[in-house]
């Protein structure tokens, strides 16, 4: 047993790692952890007005700092009924495209790209890829130039307040921000080719569930009242706890989500994927020409989506400032009393949909809650690791591969300026990795057994006689498979307890090995789901499947008639003396 | 000395003439109701209608920052980049009165070249002005000049009156002569002189000048140095505002991937904590109360004995700044005897409580 | 190009947003000049191939908030003859330092509940000069372009950082601003360290303190003078806190003891 991983992504808005436990044939685990300090930022902004508040917000994420203004400023007035001017709505919008070029070309130029062109930095890549450096240099330049413009600095401007702006720029400085927008427009043509052009690996591959905001009208962009989910259901934005599902997790300060009690995905490929056959103009034209379904099911797709995204930035930024100019001049800000309300800002930052839900009460804010996009997508960077790590796995693949792989699945993500994962370490796990699982798992709640298995086909008995054995010791909420059968179903009270299956797998290991591992993982390995999943499907619901596990015992012999081999005995006596503990 | 007519509509077909000779500067509206210099290419821009900049122009002849070498190891070479032909349009007189003393003070003992330069290649076009309640250039005698400018426009309405001051002043008129009038109707000098009258009685604010040297000194001690220092935010405002101060600090900045360092000279403000700091960190006016006493009796006592008259030009711009109310008025009144109502003198019931 | 004379660089980051790490990298006009003029060894943000070994200077940005971070800054400090606090948050801890021990411990367990972390233990969040001693502060949030490059310049040839601290409102009097207080608007400039370029008046809005506490920062007047102007105690103080870690702290605790009396 040993964990394959990275204790230093290159950041998730900042610190983070991702490590894979590998037990023999079989990645039991894959644990995307933030290795960053709570900062509190939801308590902090308690008792501050309005104004502060969304001033300290933002200050969750440098390369978001907009997205964050943006989102928190449509809380707050939405929480105070303000409507903002249309001018001070188009100033905003620029501003947000400022971030989208700004943070995409950061991360497919410089922290995407060397990764698929085989260099350790973007520095080191500019020897063969002069111009691309460069010119992706100045774009990058270019967003940090209008969010300046804009929103007064690169990171943390304040011209963005509550009620609309301090200051309007001057015409000058916005149709010079436009000249410069038409001027890209020959390399971001190349910037779609090239990341479109990108032979992707085709590791890992599945389905999932895509997330992001609604920008109604039938248009694509980068804020909505609405979430859309690939389903087709959509939520209104007060309703959004009803997607998330926040809650945390032992191993890292990011709180994570999952909407149908299953990971889902949000980012430039969720919004492409949800909304992609929106774009119009030569955005629409790329899309058409380069989408297809393969994308749905693999994240390294976040890096084309990206490029599109980039285009799409491109063309709405001329069109934004045209209309901006054409309206009459009125007061940057709208005066406003603070009054009490309830307001949920939904905004698609670079990375993912961005909820911010603020409350005001008696002119203070009192109360917050802040969900990233990172937050809502590390559920599903640990699920396809996983998937990854696994495939690499059954190809052969050594940790190395393995760990390379990882990091630039997790890059994919962009958590935060990029994840992109560095400095990479291979640890053994301890022999007693399972025993260490089982107690975090029973920490949850007193678990539900369910034993299962062919009692007359030799080691296959294992799982069977633990729960009669345990049965016996006068263990609660134990059952056999074939009572559940008789019983239709489980009729214990759902209180979100663990459920554990035992049973005797064939993971070619010793026999006798003892594994733990998550139901959503026994569900993607076909030698291990094929005599569990009708059980599982029809015994619990997703929610309950979330927290499901299988406690399999590495079998011997399955010979018709023969009694449970020594060692799977010995395993046996083993797991029911760590069970009663 | 000569004076010309010019009507008031010919203001801007003059202004188009002289902004092709040189850069132009002239207040424009800059805040609700603040105004500064600035460079201006839309003449609809500028606002005489004005009291005082935030800024004195000092700015425009030595900015808060410019480069006076650029060094490498073994040679400098200076650097007098930001010095360039410049008219200076509507300036008040008071503003006329800080550059005099600032030209004084560069060239009294040792010539400053970085500010003579920028002096010798700006015309000083002067504009009249009505007082406010902050404006003292009565008491100190600065409400009317009579050198320092190259023209000078007095406002009468539909017409000014120009004085013409420098050879240079007479050069500029000379390029568009059909503007100007050479004879001026006794009712237009009737006009002048009823404007003169109005506007002396329109000054509100008085100090009197003449006995704050003595009383510096022989206040030195007074408690009330210490209620100022228990106010003063030590943000260096009244110092930057001010059209007489001239500390400045210089800093060497290495230039990245050049071998060279620019030798950067920035303005300082000895009402700063840092400005009195020397090496080995040791600091000999930590106290606020010590930075404002050195910055009043230098504007008060030494330039008295050192040029003959105050520092100050009554332009009334550290009364509008300064947040706390600690400024030439309320000092001066302070050290006279009067207990003026201000923020320090609430402040320290506050305190002493 | 040997890179063997060049200063040897690591710039680390620990709790915060990140966003001096990427100042650096927004620097993109001088991105190639700044990786020529030295050999950054460890820049998680920008590269993949980074080593842990000696350094000539090392920039940490973030405030320490886990015991990991406790050893890593400690293990930083060993490799490097000099230690920047780079940042906000390293100079002063940074918005999440301004909790008290006390309210920090409840406010933790109000949003994580009793859920043990497995990965690492966090601990309240301080500057990094609570855990080891710092050669030079760069505060900002995040650092200023301009202010970073004079003194990567100036470290870079051997020269120390030019360190002339004032308040917010000398830059706000150069860019010839409307005094946002004179106006009855709660702004900080005057307690708070320039950098910035008072980016905020200049937009009409009141300086948040971001840079943290001027050097000299006369607290006590301002307190006052905003009371006058009809703000309440609470309402100042916790302006005045917003930026400040735990730097203020102790001012306002002298406060609560004479209002007390």
């Amino acid at each position: 047993m040993k964990v394959v991983g990275i204790d230093h992504l290159a950041r998730v808005e900042g610190n983070g790692g991702i490590h894979a436990t590998i037990d023999g044939k079989v990645v039991s685990d894959v644990k995307f952890t933030i290795n960053e300090g709570p900062r509190l930022i939801e308590k902090l902004v308690l008792g501050r007005t309005p104004e502060e508040d969304a001033s300290m917000s933002p200050r969750i994420c440098a390369i978001c700092t907009c997205s964050h203004k943006n989102a928190v400023l449509r809380a707050l007035e939405n929480a105070m009924d303000i409507t903002i001017s249309r001018k001070a709505y188009l100033l905003r919008e620029i501003m947000h495209m400022g971030e989208f070029v700004e943070s995409h070309s950061l991360h497919t130029f410089y922290l995407a790209l060397p990764d698929f062109l085989g260099f350790p930095n973007a520095i080191a890549m500019a020897s063969e890829y002069g111009f691309e450096v460069k010119i992706a240099l100045e774009m990058k330049h270019y967003g940090n130039h209008i969010m300046k413009v804009t929103n007064g600095r690169f990171i943390h401007g304040e011209n963005a307040v509550v009620g609309g702006f301090g200051k309007w720029p001057t015409q000058e400085e916005l149709l010079f921000i436009k000249e410069r927008a038409l001027q890209f427009m020959p390399f971001v043509f190349k910037t779609v080719d090239l990341f479109c052009g990108i032979d992707y690996p085709g590791v890992p591959v599945a389905e999932t569930q895509y997330m992001c905001c609604e920008p109604g009208d039938d248009k694509y962009g980068f804020w909505g009242d609405e979430i859309l989910i690939s389903t087709g259901e959509k939520y209104f934005r007060d309703d959004y706890t009803k997607v998330t599902n926040e809650f945390v997790v032992p191993h890292s300060f990011a709180k994570h989500s999952l909407y149908n009690g299953n990971a889902y995905t949000v980012g430039p490929l969720a919004r492409i994927v949800n909304l992609g056959e929106r774009l119009q103009g030569e955005t629409g034209k790329m899309f058409q020409k380069y989408y297809n379904d393969s994308w749905k099911t693999n994240p390294f797709y976040h890096n084309p989506s990206r490029a599109l995204e980039i285009m799409f930035a491109f063309e709405r930024i001329p069109e934004l400032v045209d209309e901006f100019l054409k309206l009459e001049d009125e007061a940057p800000r709208k005066e406003y009393t603070p009054k009490d309300g309830k307001g949920t800002g939904l905004v698609e930052a670079p990375r993912g949909l961005l909820i911010h839900h603020h409350e005001v009460t008696d002119g203070k804010v009192s109360f917050a809650d802040i969900i990233t996009p990172t937050a809502q997508n590390a559920a599903d960077i640990e699920r396809y690791g996983h998937i990854a790590a696994q495939a690499l796995l059954d190809q052969g693949k050594g940790d190395e591969d393995i760990r390379r792989h990882l990091d630039i699945v997790v890059r994919a993500y962009d958590p935060c300026i990029s994840c992109s994962a560095h400095m990479a370490k291979i640890r053994n796990a301890p022999e007693n990795d399972w025993q260490l699982r089982l107690a975090e798992v029973k920490d949850q709640g007193s678990p539900v057994f369910i034993g299962i298995g062919n009692p007359s086909l030799g080691d296959d008995a294992a799982g069977i006689e633990m729960a009669r054995a345990m049965k016996q010791q006068g263990v609660e909420n134990v059952w056999l498979e074939s009572e559940i059968e008789e019983n239709d179903g489980l009729g214990t009270e759902d209180n979100g307890q663990p459920f554990i299956l035992l049973d005797a797998v064939d993971l070619q290991e010793t026999p006798g090995k003892v594994t733990l591992l998550p139901m959503q993982i026994v569900l993607q390995n076909s030698a291990l789901s094929h005599k569990i999943l009708p059980i599982v499907s029809e015994v619990l619901n997703p929610r309950q499947m979330q927290n499901a596990y299988l406690l399999g015992i590495q079998a011997g012999s399955l010979v018709e008639g023969e009694g449970i081999s020594p060692s799977v005995l010995q395993a046996m006596e083993r797991v029911l003396r760590q069970l009663s503990n | 000395m000569k004076i010309v007519k010019m009507k008031r509509e010919n203001l801007s077909s003059f202004l188009e003439a002289i902004s092709r000779e040189a850069e132009l500067w002239a207040p424009v509206k800059k805040g609700v109701d603040t105004h500064a210099f600035q460079v201006v290419k839309d003449f609809s821009e500028i606002d005489l209608n004005y009291t005082r900049t935030i800024l004195p122009p000092r700015k425009i002849l030595v900015p808060s920052r410019f480069n006076m070498f650029q060094a490498t190891k073994t040679e400098y070479t200076p650097d007098f980049s930001h010095v360039s032909n410049k008219i200076i349009f509507g300036i008040h007189p008071c503003d006329i009165s800080g550059l005099l003393t600032m030209d004084k003070f560069y060239s009294y003992a040792i010539e400053d070249p970085y500010y003579l330069e920028s002096r010798k290649k700006a015309m000083i076009l002067g504009h009249s002005c009505w007082p406010d309640e902050h404006c003292l250039c009565k008491s100190t005698n600065t409400h009317i000049v009579e050198e320092g400018y190259d023209l000078f426009f007095t406002d009468l309405k539909d017409f000014y009156l120009v004085w013409i001051g420098s050879t240079q002043g007479d050069d500029l008129i000379r390029l568009v002569p059909d503007l100007f009038e050479g004879e001026i109707a006794d009712q237009d000098i009737q006009r002048f002189m009823q404007w003169r009258e109005d506007r002396d009685k329109a000054y509100s604010s008085e100090i009197n000048f003449v006995a704050m040297a003595d009383l510096m000194e022989l206040r030195y001690n007074d408690p009330v140095w210490a209620k100022l220092g228990e106010a003063c935010l030590a943000c260096g405002s009244c110092t930057n505002v001010c059209p007489t101060c001239n500390c400045y600090n210089v800093e060497d900045r290495p230039v990245l991937g050049a071998e060279h360092s620019n030798i950067s000279r920035c303005w300082d403000a000895c009402t700063l904590e840092n400005y009195s700091g020397v090496a080995g960190g040791e600091n000999f006016r930590e106290k606020r109360a010590d930075r404002l006493k050195l910055w009043y009796t230098h504007k008060l006592q030494a330039y008295i004995s050192k040029y003959g008259k105050p520092a100050c030009v009554g332009c009334g711009r550290c009364i509008a700044t300064c947040p706390v109310d600690i400024n030439i008025k309320t000092v001066s009144d302070s050290l006279d005897g009067a207990n003026p109502d201000a923020f320090w003198n609430r402040l320290s019931q506050e305190v002493t409580k | 190009m040997s890179d063997n004379n060049k200063l040897k660089i690591g710039i680390y980051e620990l709790t915060g947003c990140a966003g001096d790490a990427l100042l650096i990298l927004d620097c993109e006009m001088e991105l190639l000049d700044i990786f020529n003029a030295v050999d950054i060894q460890s820049f998680l943000m920008a590269k993949s191939d980074n080593i842990d070994g000696d350094l000539d200077v090392a920039l940490v940005e973030g405030s320490v908030s886990t015991e990991r971070e406790i050893e890593e800054l400690k293990d930083i400090r060993k490799r490097s003859s000099i230690v920047v606090a780079f940042g906000l948050c390293a100079t002063v801890g940074g918005i999440q330092a301004r909790f008290s021990e006390e309210e920090w411990t409840q406010n933790l367990k109000e949003v994580y509940g009793d859920t043990e972390m497995t990965h690492t233990k966090a601990v309240h969040s301080k500057p990094i000069d609570a855990y080891i001693n710092v050669d030079f502060y760069l505060p900002g949030c995040p650092v200023g372009k301009d202010q970073f490059l004079n003194f990567f310049t100036r470290v870079v040839q051997g020269a120390p950082p030019e360190s002339y601290p004032v308040p917010v409102c000398v830059t706000c009097k150069y860019n010839e601003n409307d005094c946002l207080l004179n106006k009855g608007i709660p702004c900080l400039g005057p307690l708070t360290a320039d950098g910035c370029g008072s980016v905020c008046p200049n937009h009409d809005v009141p300086c948040y303190g971001c840079w943290g506490p001027a050097e000299g920062a006369n607290l006590t007047s301002e307190y006052h003078l905003l009371q006058e102007k009809g703000f309440d105690i609470e309402a100042i103080k916790k302006r005045m806190s917003n930026y400040s870690g735990s730097k203020f702290q102790e001012f306002f605790e002298q406060f609560k003891n004479k209002e007390s009396k």
